[in-house]
């Protein structure tokens, strides 16, 4: 039976802040180089849309003034998302869209731009922005995920965290904890092409997608050898630096 | 102040005797010694023009210098080495002045940094400003594209600055209409090679009043065409120049006249920064002939398609946003033939140390079908720039890493019959040059043996 896969790229004229295409780009080529049929629909303000009705929700950074005007446009998805993240569908929210999936985030103008509030999770803003290169290790496997964060608001939440900070600031640059995991969805500060030099993480989403949708979510494995370098490079990179330094 | 022109002077000839480029140290060193050195120097002119905006302020400011040169009367300062921030201005200030402190000249061109620009304008006698475009660029280091609209607005107070603007820009206008300066617009007239709707990331596609997404009649490049918001009263403004892109160059055309500059610069976005320095020089009031004598002196800049002739022959193209990396990508498939590329990317702070522009950047759209043989990635962040061009549909087979510049040239000019293309991050620029010219003196020292036979 083919496999087939519907992404929504939820509004990716506004979201698109830091090359959240980059994303789109690995989870389509790693399915579509696994004959796996992909789909992705981008979904643009005012138009209608299901979220059930795909199997894959990428919600990108945007800036604040971006941010607010989503956040009005997605309160009336708020209980079709509640049930999408409880019946497991893989949800990823970058920067400004992780922001979205809590109760509120504070922007600096005092201004308190509210969340949908699918996550007991929230974000205020600092004083300064946290920007730079970011390597996080994933608790349970031990797996390294790199990247690039800038965010200046500060996100506090008691699920697991996506990965323990090795480099880098993470959530709230105190606690040492970048991201979260709740359910299938996966939310971080780690900006745009998170993905395509994180393929382990990329099929994790394209698998529990295809278990989502009740398919086999078996993926064979892919010449990765120039994802490895350049994840590899960074890492060593990294971690040296922040060693001797 | 003397001690501080003193210091700055010393770095600038230490730094010639190291035969180092310096377009920046010698003014932190001045600045650290004498904090109010811009101010200081800058009370010495009579007027000055800055040009600021996301892409093309070196190019612009290199035009409108050509252009003003051919008056004798006046003599211009120029930082067109593209030292835009407050230590390279004042670098190129410590240049145009005598060990007391004496500027040579009454009047500035200057490009100034989009964020800079707050630092710099209250301190000089700043007449005239002009502002190409707002682009996405360098995020780590400017935050968002609002906080660069911001930056512009609370630089352009000063109500007796004559801006001079892109009106194709959605973000360009906003930024006039939120100062009190007079403003006289620009734009681009519809021409045969106009789109009806693109693909393309456009940073401006949403109306800064009122949130709606604005309505294009068509579209240049980016956020830039014929817009207006379907809500409230936003729209493009009446552009007081209007330039018609032509083979030979590009037509300007005004109320009172119509004339054709004939130039060799190539893109559309190039013609954007001919139309930019000719609106300038108009106000300048300079006429058509004057304006054509300055484009036609014009050298390219160091890494803008700058070309190597040599075997094979090699082309130097600085890329550091999407829209002026795909600008120079679109450029390249304008070349018909085969052709090896080397993209070089590095992620010091010059370079902005976020590379996530690189998938903003329409690499699927252009390199399938640049007919590379190979594709070379270098620097520090060649493995980044190879797993880039896997997903935009390259085969891996054609993609070679080779963080060393010197080993990528190498490779790059292996066969001698395909053009080389590089492509480089701003650090890799210079070092990258040097390396071409150091490979063309070796060949000329020890010539081809087909040449001899």
């Amino acid at each position: 039976m083919t496999r087939k896969l519907r992404i929504a790229h939820l509004f990716p004229d506004l979201l698109n802040l830091y090359a959240d295409r980059g994303n789109i780009l690995a989870l389509a080529n790693r399915a579509k180089w696994r004959n796996i049929d992909v789909q992705v629909t981008p979904i643009r303000l005012g138009e209608s849309f299901s979220i059930l009705e795909h199997d894959i929700v990428l919600l990108g950074g945007g800036s604040d003034r971006e941010q607010a005007i989503i956040g009005r446009e997605l309160k009336q998805y708020v209980p079709e998302f509640q049930q999408a993240l409880e019946n497991g569908m893989p949800i990823l929210g970058i920067c400004g869209g992780y922001q979205l999936l809590g109760k509120y985030y504070a922007a600096p103008t005092g201004e308190k731009i509210p969340g949908l509030g699918i996550l007991e999770m929230a974000t205020e803003s600092g004083t300064t922005r946290l920007i730079g290169n970011v390597v996080i290790e994933d608790p349970k496997t031990g797996q390294t995920i790199v990247g690039f964060e800038n965010h200046s608001g500060r996100t506090y939440h008691s699920y697991d965290p996506l990965g323990i900070v090795k480099v880098g600031h993470g959530n709230n640059g105190e606690d040492q904890r970048e991201g979260v995991r709740c359910h299938n969805l996966i939310g971080t500060y780690i900006h745009g092409p998170l993905l395509p030099k994180n393929p382990y993480l990329t099929d994790e989403i394209l698998s529990l997608a295809l278990a989502y949708r009740g398919l086999d979510g078996e993926l064979e494995p892919l010449p990765d050898d120039l994802e490895h370098l350049a994840h590899r490079t960074m890492v060593e990179r990294l971690l040296q630096g922040s060693r001797s330094g | 102040m003397i001690l501080g022109i003193w210091a700055g002077k010393l770095t600038q000839l230490l730094l010639r005797l190291l035969k180092r480029r310096g377009t920046s140290l010698p003014g932190l060193v001045a600045l650290k010694v004498a904090p109010h050195l811009l101010r200081t120097l800058g009370k010495q002119l009579e007027s000055c023009i800055l040009v600021t905006g996301t892409n093309g302020k070196t190019t612009t400011v290199s035009l409108l210098r050509e252009i003003l040169r051919h008056d004798p009367e006046h003599i211009w300062i120029s930082n067109a080495e593209g030292a835009n921030m407050t230590q390279g201005i004042t670098a190129c200030f410590l240049q145009a002045c005598n060990v007391f402190g004496r500027l040579k000249a009454k009047h500035a061109v200057l490009e100034v940094d989009e964020a800079t620009m707050p630092q710099v304008v209250p301190y000089l006698p700043v007449t005239h400003v002009v502002i190409t475009n707002v682009f996405r660029d360098q995020l780590d280091r400017y935050g968002e594209v609002d906080g660069t609209i911001q930056k512009l607005i609370q630089a352009l107070q000063d109500a007796s600055v004559h801006l001079i603007a892109n009106g194709d820009d959605p973000l360009v206008h906003y930024v006039a209409m939120q100062t009190n300066c007079r403003t006289s617009y620009y734009a681009m007239e519809a021409h045969s090679r106009i789109l009806k709707q693109h693909q393309q990331i456009r940073d401006g596609a949403f109306c800064l009043y009122c949130g709606h997404e604005l309505e294009y009649e068509y579209f240049h490049y980016g956020q830039m065409g014929l817009y207006r918001c379907p809500h409230c009263d936003f729209a493009a403004p009446v552009p007081m120049f209007r330039g018609m892109p032509q083979q030979e160059g590009l037509e300007i055309r005004t109320d009172e006249q119509e004339f054709l500059l004939r130039t060799h610069i190539r893109g559309l976005y190039n013609k954007y920064n001919v139309l930019a320095a000719a609106s300038a020089a108009l106000l300048q009031e300079i006429g058509a002939e004057g304006i054509q004598k300055g484009i036609s002196a014009y050298q390219p800049m160091q890494g803008r398609m700058q070309i190597f002739t040599g075997t094979p022959l090699r082309i130097l193209n600085l890329i550091k946003n999407p829209t002026g990396c795909n600008s120079v990508l679109q450029t390249i498939d304008e070349d018909p033939g085969r052709k090896t590329v080397c993209v070089a990317i590095n992620d010091y702070d010059a370079d902005g140390r976020d590379v996530s522009w690189l998938w903003d950047s329409d690499f699927e759209t252009y390199a399938p079908g640049l007919q590379a043989k190979r594709f070379i990635c270098s620097g520090t962040r060649a493995g980044d720039m190879a797993v880039r061009l896997k997903y935009a549909g390259i085969d891996p087979a054609l993609i070679t890493v080779e963080p060393n510049l010197k080993s990528a040239h190498d490779l790059a000019i292996q066969d001698t019959n395909l053009p080389a293309y590089f492509m480089t991050t701003y650090t890799a620029l210079f070092p990258m040059q040097q390396i071409i010219e150091e490979g063309l003196k070796h060949d000329e020292k020890t010539p081809h043996r087909a040449l001899i036979s």
